[in-house]
């Protein structure tokens, strides 16, 4: 079992930017809890890797407005995993050359509405 | 119990009557199972589709079956016609006309390439849409779950998917785009993957929607 607030601190560590980030997910803490030390030593080593540009970003071309951006100065980076039988999907939002400023965790549903207001996903395929 | 099978290919009969007592215990009137459950000796999971507009989790105490939701408003998707082609449905299946487009396709394949670069040869599970709209551009057909897997474990490894976006992407918007479209749409797309250059996936992207752009300008 993880602590919510040490994953949390872990990952704002390995990014180390003034900006805070937001840690964002419809049941984020519960599935953070459902995670194994080794599974969540993963996910640490990813965030590093991302910040050591060895992770390829999503990015899309579109001049839909995301919060204050626009989707096209935004990179995502996802990453999957499974407890159980059941998926769940990180998305890390950063802005291009710039700062990161979102952290999802969720379940396929909810990595579904975060992809199309990214305007990653067009429809309902 | 409907059995959707239009390739007529084998399907295990002991696993139909296990097929039949899954979906029962399911209350809804739209449910159906694909996959490997019903063709092959082993399997990893046994995947439950329900289609519903209820928000409500669905559990059954069989560990191995996967519950995946559809709403009514997806029945027009790839991804629907997809799955309930070649199926163990409980009751007549509702349907809509698919409705596909480019924008659609594109969309994935930008997804797909990064996300294959990640997995490297572990692909099998992300490339799904990917080959499903490119064969669906390619052939007109759409491919059910038997052949979807089957086509994918064709690919001996990323690389050999790569060449296969790379090969059929700009015969297919060819066939079906104006080339006014095409330009306008995949210059842009370009000069947005150009500046990420750095990264292996957007450079492939941006080769790939030059020799698309290119396609059209020399016909």
């Amino acid at each position: 079992m993880v602590n919510p607030n040490e994953f949390k601190k872990k990952i704002e560590a390995s990014i180390s930017q003034e900006y805070g980030v937001e840690f964002l997910g419809k049941n984020f803490d519960q599935i953070v809890n459902l995670l194994t030390e080794i599974k969540a030593e993963k996910i640490y080593q990813w965030v590093k890797n991302i910040v050591e540009s060895k992770i390829e970003p999503i990015s899309i071309g579109s001049k839909k407005t995301y919060k204050e951006w626009e989707v096209n100065e935004l990179l995502t980076f996802r990453y999957p995993f499974s407890i159980g039988n059941t998926e769940y999907r990180i998305l890390f939002v950063k802005v291009k050359n710039s700062v990161y400023i979102e952290f999802h965790l969720g379940d396929h549903k909810y990595y579904d509405n975060v992809r199309k207001d990214l305007d990653l996903k067009k429809s309902n395929y | 119990m409907i059995i959707y099978n239009p390739h007529n290919e084998m399907l295990l009969s002991k696993r139909l009557k296990e097929a039949e007592e899954l979906l029962a215990q399911i209350p809804v009137k739209y449910c159906f199972i694909t996959g490997s459950f019903l063709s092959k000796e082993r399997y990893k999971d046994i995947d439950i589709f329900v289609v519903t507009r209820s928000q409500k989790e669905m559990v059954l105490r069989n560990k191995k079956v996967k519950i995946t939701t559809i709403d009514f408003n997806d029945l027009y998707s790839i991804f629907y016609h997809s799955v309930s082609k070649n199926c163990i449905a409980k009751n007549i299946l509702p349907t809509k006309q698919l409705k596909v487009t480019l924008s659609d396709y594109w969309h994935v394949i930008n997804e797909a390439i990064p996300t294959l670069l990640n997995q490297k040869d572990k692909f099998h599970k992300d490339v799904r849409f990917l080959v499903l709209y490119t064969e669906y551009f390619k052939t007109g057909e759409i491919l059910d779950t038997f052949q979807l897997n089957e086509r994918i474990h064709f690919f001996k490894n990323y690389n050999e998917v790569m060449d296969y976006v790379k090969r059929e992407l700009p015969g297919i918007i060819n066939k079906y785009a104006k080339s006014s479209y095409v330009k306008r749409f995949f210059y842009t797309q370009a000069a947005y993957y150009k500046k990420l250059k750095e990264y292996a996936a957007q450079s492939f992207l941006y080769e790939l929607t030059h020799d698309v752009a290119r396609g059209i300008a020399h016909g």
